[in-house]
């Protein structure tokens, strides 16, 4: 188990930080201090980070401390450390998304639409963060940066692909961190990692420079120790943006003002058939968290697993087609499992392709039609909790799957239509493990309000790291 | 027309040249086998490959005909990814779709 020094000074969480910067109790320059001194301490054993943007943070917080000495308005996230996948651009970094071939790239010149909107609410951007390459991935893994760890346990997997996100936030290095999220990557790190995770309906937050891996399916979100936090990001970070051509042109909703509201008169299920779970500690979590929310109602989503199939086929030849010229020019430097998926999607017939987008119109309409009933659904976040890290299988019921293509099997047919989910991190012994609030389009205010109602009932919690 | 002519001459040297590296990567990656080879490895070298099926020909054929790079070593990786996306597909080639059913390229919620 993990062995961490603690001399370093504890997390506490973003809205505890804002609060204690806008009273004037700690200077932001402090706070990136604590910040810092965590990451030297503890990120050589979760290998988390890829760059920290030491002299950027501390200039930043400079600014937000003589903000607060002139008396001018500081925002909801004052002095809030944050990080991000390294997919998401930072000026003067070059954006690697997990890859040996972006490191050759010039740096970016802008920050991406997300950092830029969470610094306009005085959050401070501290670094980047380890991610499996090119966002294909689901166990956090990295063949050139080497594996991101989980924070409860340094021989398991942090989960992927926006492992750094999930390590970081677990291990209580930021408070907040932005991941990427396809068919699940925000969603089993935070699963495995036991933290607090939203991956946002699809086209409500910009993913303006950001390298993609689907354009169809990809989405950006906030990961985070509790949800007030995770609303608090998501509520900065609301917002049209031209410059990305998916993003929805809606008002912003704020989210935080709606968190007291509790779950009264909303109805809850739990989803069967394909997840219907299948181990232990899965079927634990799930009947916590309905037993805290008093879900007495089941629903089957239909088709679930055709629809995995088909955000499966999408994914490895949308992907393809993205990286059809560097396979030509650099096969050689990419992680060879990423390679071999992505030569093989090149070569899957078009027709097939065309097959799995019509039966996603379909699967969209039917599901949409279940939220007339229900106005959110409970299913597993993944089918068990952090393999080791190398472990080629899992057992699922009665079939020993292959880690890396299925730790998502649960995340894909919901991401593959656009829901919004936050996954709710319940605490067991020894690791913890996620559960999917899946609300319908535009809701997410929803599925952010049970997460803090399970959080104030002590159902969800994110596990302190191992001392 | 000439630009096309161009193109397409520019192409077929890349594939000779690539032809022409690939067999002796292939070369060399045999010799290295020869010199390290294991009593097992020697039994299992004895008996006879396992025959080519219709992935394999495609992972090969497609390669070559989408320009893209093939190293042999890299064959069982690909066709194993190859057929589980075909796998995936059949699954949702089997449902039934009206004529008139609408692909939905990028997702609109």
């Amino acid at each position: 188990m993990l062995d961490m020094p603690t001399s370093d000074p504890p997390l506490v969480t973003a809205a505890d930080i804002a609060a204690a910067v806008v009273s004037g109790r700690a200077s932001a320059a402090t706070i990136i201090d604590g910040a810092l001194a965590r990451i030297r301490g503890r990120d050589p054993l979760l290998n988390s980070f890829t760059a920290v943007t030491e002299e950027r943070a501390r200039k930043r917080a400079q600014a937000v401390d003589a903000a607060r000495a002139r008396g001018a308005p500081l925002g909801p996230l004052a002095g809030v450390p944050f990080a991000v996948k390294n997919l998401f651009d930072v000026a003067g970094l070059p954006t690697l998304a997990g890859s040996k071939i972006n490191r050759g790239n010039p740096p970016a010149d802008r920050d991406a639409a997300l950092i830029e909107r969470l610094e306009g609410a005085g959050a401070i951007l501290i670094g980047a963060l380890n991610m499996g390459e090119y966002a294909y991935d689901f166990t956090g893994e990295n063949v050139h940066d080497g594996p991101s760890r989980n924070p409860h346990d340094i021989n398991r997997m942090s989960g992927g692909s926006s492992g750094g996100s999930g390590s970081a936030v677990g291990g209580a290095l930021v408070p907040i961190a932005l991941g990427s999220d396809t068919n699940g990557s925000i969603r089993v790190p935070s699963s495995l990692c036991g933290i607090f995770g939203l991956k946002p309906t699809y086209g409500r937050l910009s993913r303006a420079r950001t390298f993609p891996f689907v354009a169809s399916l990809d989405h950006l979100g906030p990961l985070a120790r509790t949800a007030r936090d995770l609303a608090l990001a998501y509520d900065a970070m609301q917002g049209f943006d031209a410059d990305d051509p998916v993003c929805a042109d809606r008002p912003v909703e704020p989210v935080v003002p709606l968190l007291e509201q509790g779950a009264d008169g909303l109805r809850i299920a739990v989803v069967g058939g394909y997840f219907k779970c299948k181990s232990g500690e899965v079927c634990y979590a799930i009947d916590r968290i309905a037993s805290a929310l008093g879900a007495n109602r089941d629903i089957e989503l239909p088709q679930a697993e055709r629809a995995r199939s088909a955000a499966f086929i999408i994914t490895a030849t949308e992907g393809a087609s993205l990286h059809l010229d560097r396979l030509r020019k650099r096969a050689e430097d990419y992680d060879p499992a990423v390679r071999d998926r992505l030569l093989a999607g090149a070569l899957a017939p078009a027709s097939l392709v065309v097959k799995a987008q019509k039966f996603r119109r379909w699967y969209r309409d039917e599901v949409l039609k279940l939220f007339n009933e229900v106005d959110a659904i409970l299913a597993p976040a993944t089918p068990c909790t952090a393999p080791l890290l190398g472990q080629q299988t899992f057992t699922h019921g009665d079939a020993e799957l292959p880690v890396r293509a299925n730790l998502g099997l649960y995340t894909q047919p919901i991401s593959f239509i656009g829901l919004p989910v936050v996954v709710v991190p319940v605490p067991a012994a020894p690791l913890p493990i996620g559960v999917q609030i899946i609300t319908a389009p535009w809701r997410e205010d929803i599925a952010l309000r049970l997460a803090h109602v399970l959080e104030l009932k002590g159902a969800a919690a994110a596990m302190p790291p191992p001392a | 027309m000439k630009r096309t002519v161009k193109r397409t001459a520019k192409g077929a040297a890349r594939r000779t040249a690539r032809r022409t590296a690939r067999v002796k990567r292939k070369s060399a990656a045999n010799l290295t086998r020869l010199r390290t080879k294991s009593g097992a490895a020697k039994k299992a070298a004895a008996k006879k490959p396992a025959p080519r099926d219709a992935i394999d020909v495609l992972v090969e054929a497609g390669a070559q005909a989408l320009d893209l790079p093939f190293d042999p070593a890299w064959h069982a990786g690909i066709k194993f990814n190859l057929q589980l996306i075909l796998r995936h597909a059949a699954l949702v080639d089997e449902f039934p779709m009206p004529d008139d059913a609408e692909p939905a390229p990028v997702y609109h919620a």
